[in-house]
Order: C-alpha cells, then sequence, then structure tokens
C-alpha cells in the first residue's frame, strides 16, 4: 500500500512589529497532521536599524523557516509556499518540490488532468471538472521531472479538497495565537 | 417837468455855494510857524594845558548804602605819535609786485605723480598665535559596550489544538464519477442506515471524515462542503465514507458511515 501522500503548508506573516511563522502538515482531505508554530520574533530598534531593508526577508527564510523546517520529522510530498513566499526567494531544502498554488480567474481546461504551460516554472492545472485551473509555480530548484511528478500529486490530492484553502487557515492560526498572547 | 428839476437843481447849488462861500477867512499870525534863523555858534577851541583827568562819578543805589561813594575812575593820558603813513601817502605810492608773476622768476613746478597702490589704512594687526599647550592628562578610553544585534533562532511550538479548533473544510467526492454499483452499495446502506425510504431522501454528498474525534460538524452548501470540528482522537481514527442526506418532507438532515468493500 503506497504511502499517503502529505502537504506541508508553510506561511510566515508579520502581526503589528512581531513576526512569526506556521508549518502545516496535512493529509489529502485537508486534516491536519501537524501544526509547528515560531513564538513571535519582535526586533528591537536596533536590530531594524542595522537590518535595514534585509529585516524582514532575514526573518522569514534565516529564522522562521530554517527553524520549522528542522521540525519536519520526514520530507513532505510537496512544500507549498504562498505565492509571495515563493517570489521572495526560496532558500530551504530542495528534497522535496517547493511550490506555490493560486486560484486563478482563467477559463476552465478541457478535462480534468490538463495543464497549461504559461512559463518554465509557471503553469495552470485543471483539477475539477468545469472549475477554474489552478495556478502553480514551482521553485527554481525543481526541474521538470519533479514539475511532473508534483503535478501527478497535486491533482490526487485536488480531487477530494482545496488546495490553496489550507494557507489561509494557517494564517487564520497565527492571527489567533498573536491575540492570545496579547 | 424837467423845467422844474432844473430849477430844484439850480437852488440846491445855489444853496451849497452860499453855504461854503459864506467861511470866513481868519488871517493868522505867521510868526510862529516862521523858521527863526539862528546863526550858529562860531567854532572855537580851547586850549587846556593838558588833558583833565576825568573822573565820573558813580551813584550807588541809596537802598544799599546809605552813603553815596565815588569812585575815580584812572585818568587817561594821551601820547603824541608820530604816523610816516600821511607823510608817505604825500610822498608817492609804492609799486609792489606780486613774485609769482616776475619775470625771471618763475620755476616749473613738478606735478608729483599719483600713487601707484593706494595706501590701506587701517589694518589690523594680526592675530597672536596661540600657544600650544600640552595636556597632560590623558583622555580616558571609552567603555565598550555590547548590544546583541542578531537575531538568534527561535522555539517551533506545537500547535495542533490550535489548528483543529478551527473548521476543517471536507470536499465532498464527486457521485458522478464514482462507479455505479458502488454508489448502489452506498445508497442501500444509508436507507438501511437512516430507515428512510430513498425516493424521500436528498443526498447532499460523499465524505471521506474521520471515524472518531468529530466534535462538530457543519453543512456548507455554497461550496458543497463539511467543516469539521475535529479533536486529537480524529488524527489516528481512520477516514471513512460518509453520506450526508436530506429529507424531502421536512427538510430534516440524515447521515451514515458507509462501509467500503
Amino acid at each position: 500500500m503506497a504511502e499517503p501522500i502529505k502537504l506541508a503548508y508553510f506561511i510566515a506573516v508579520k502581526e503589528g512589529a512581531s513576526y512569526l511563522g506556521g508549518l502545516l502538515v496535512t493529509d489529502t482531505s485537508g486534516i491536519p497532521l501537524d501544526f509547528r508554530y515560531t513564538e513571535p520574533i519582535t526586533p528591537t530598534r536596533l536590530q531594524s536599524i542595522l537590518y535595514g531593508k534585509s529585516l524582514e526577508p532575514h526573518i522569514k527564510e534565516e529564522v522562521i523557516q530554517k527553524t520549522l523546517l528542522k521540525e519536519l520529522k520526514t520530507p513532505p510530498d510537496l512544500f507549498i509556499l504562498s505565492a509571495a513566499e515563493l517570489s521572495g526567494g526560496w532558500s530551504g531544502d530542495q528534497k522535496y518540490p517547493v511550490l506555490a498554488v493560486q486560484k486563478s480567474q482563467e477559463a476552465p481546461l478541457a478535462k480534468v488532468g490538463d495543464s497549461f504551460r504559461a512559463g518554465p516554472r509557471d503553469l495552470l492545472l485543471q483539477l475539477a471538472e468545469g472549475a477554474a485551473p489552478l495556478r502553480v509555480m514551482f521553485a527554481a530548484s525543481v526541474d521538470a521531472a519533479g514539475q511532473e511528478q508534483a503535478m501527478v500529486k497535486l491533482l490526487e490530492a485536488g480531487y477530494h479538497m482545496d488546495l490553496t484553502e489550507p494557507l489561509e487557515r494557517v494564517t487564520a492560526a497565527l492571527q489567533s495565537l498573536v491575540v492570545k498572547d496579547a | 417837468m424837467f423845467g422844474r428839476v432844473k430849477d430844484a437843481v439850480a437852488d440846491a447849488a445855489e444853496t451849497l455855494r452860499r453855504a461854503y462861500s459864506g467861511v470866513a477867512v481868519v488871517e493868522l499870525n505867521p510868526e510862529p510857524f516862521r523858521v527863526r534863523n539862528h546863526g550858529s555858534p562860531v567854532l572855537g577851541t580851547e586850549c587846556h594845558p593838558g588833558l583833565e583827568a576825568s573822573t565820573a562819578t558813580c551813584l550807588e543805589p541809596p537802598l544799599l548804602r546809605e552813603a553815596v561813594e565815588a569812585k575815580v575812575l584812572p585818568s587817561f593820558h594821551a601820547e603824541l605819535h608820530d604816523e610816516p603813513g600821511w607823510a608817505r601817502w604825500g610822498a608817492a605810492a609804492e609799486v609792489i609786485r606780486m613774485a609769482p608773476l616776475e619775470a625771471g622768476r618763475a620755476a616749473q613746478v613738478a606735478v608729483p605723480p599719483l600713487p601707484r597702490q593706494p595706501r590701506v589704512q587701517g589694518r589690523l594687526e594680526p592675530v597672536a598665535r596661540p600657544a600650544a599647550r600640552r595636556l597632560s592628562e590623558p583622555i580616558p578610553k571609552p567603555g565598550l559596550r555590547r548590544m546583541e544585534a542578531t537575531l538568534g533562532a527561535v522555539a517551533a511550538l506545537p500547535g495542533l489544538e490550535v489548528m483543529l479548533a478551527l473548521g476543517v473544510p471536507i470536499q465532498g467526492e464527486n457521485i458522478q464519477r464514482l462507479p455505479k454499483g458502488l454508489w448502489m452499495r452506498y445508497s442501500l446502506q444509508l436507507v438501511r442506515g437512516t430507515g428512510e425510504n430513498v425516493r424521500n431522501l436528498e443526498v447532499l454528498g460523499l465524505f471521506n471524515i474521520p471515524r472518531k474525534g468529530v466534535a462538530d460538524l457543519r453543512h456548507d452548501p455554497r461550496q458543497g462542503r463539511l467543516l469539521l470540528r475535529l479533536e486529537a482522537a480524529a488524527l489516528r481514527a481512520p477516514r471513512v465514507p460518509f453520506i450526508l442526506a436530506r429529507r424531502k418532507d421536512d427538510g430534516s438532515l440524515l447521515s451514515c458511515f458507509v462501509e467500503e468493500p
């Protein structure tokens, strides 16, 4: 029996003056298997001045991302980020395909499983019949073969769940944690 | 008419003439008005032996002094001096020649050149150089302070309970894509499980949900999904097909787990 697919969702947000991130691992139904988050990081005024514009990328990539990735016991099948996180650059592990998913307003493709490649790392994938295709953006570290394997897993998971929804859930959970701490 | 007027005017004129013509002429004695010609006294000179001492009397105001005090002013002494000017005047006039106009005595006067550089007046005296003094006491070295500027690693905290408390959306299966035999089997199990007539049931969806650990369940008809609030037991529980249906007569919801073949 094949191992069930695990999807990892990562997001780092800024709430007020604090930064925090969360990593959610789900099954293909979207049911949480694990969730880790970092405690809020509030940079001091001195740190803000010394780091300047590189403060936010540094906190998100070097501090939050690496801390949460260490918590992964087994590598996920797909590591899914928000589009903003992916465009900011990914310096994480290359053992698993890293990608971002986004709802699109495009017309549905002919049938479920069809894809339309808009760029070497950007494509549209039809997951459900009659629905708008999903926009998928891969990290630079994912080669063509890795992209094909990832698309098969996306199709399988997308049959059961909304692939973009867990990111909203992680954001909501982080916001509730900040409110609880305040 | 005019005759009367003429007469009246003539009468009036006569009257006036008579009134002023009758003024008596009085002969006045012209003696008082005559200028008497008095003969001027003959100027004469009196020879005095000398200048008399002129004296003046100064009267003091009587209120201040009772006695009248006379002061004698010093006498003037006249001296006879020789005045040759009169003699020269009578002899001849002296011609005075002005030296600059005298012939042969004029000299060329060189015009001094203008200064090429004006002299600067009011020049300030240079400031005196300050004397260098050696500071015998050295400045103390500042203390070195260290502030942590690096952003260290942060702790990762488990938060699965938080995530489970949020609603987990479960998408419904596409019933149309199920094999017909499998769907017949599921329908039969739904009728058996609920005891309802299959004609009175409207199937809302088939969902794969955990058999245990579902704390709350809500149907989202707009998106055709279930919102589950789960407990920790749901993580280890197997996922089984779950049918949600609605009775057509009263709209109440019915549900049952179905067994996979």
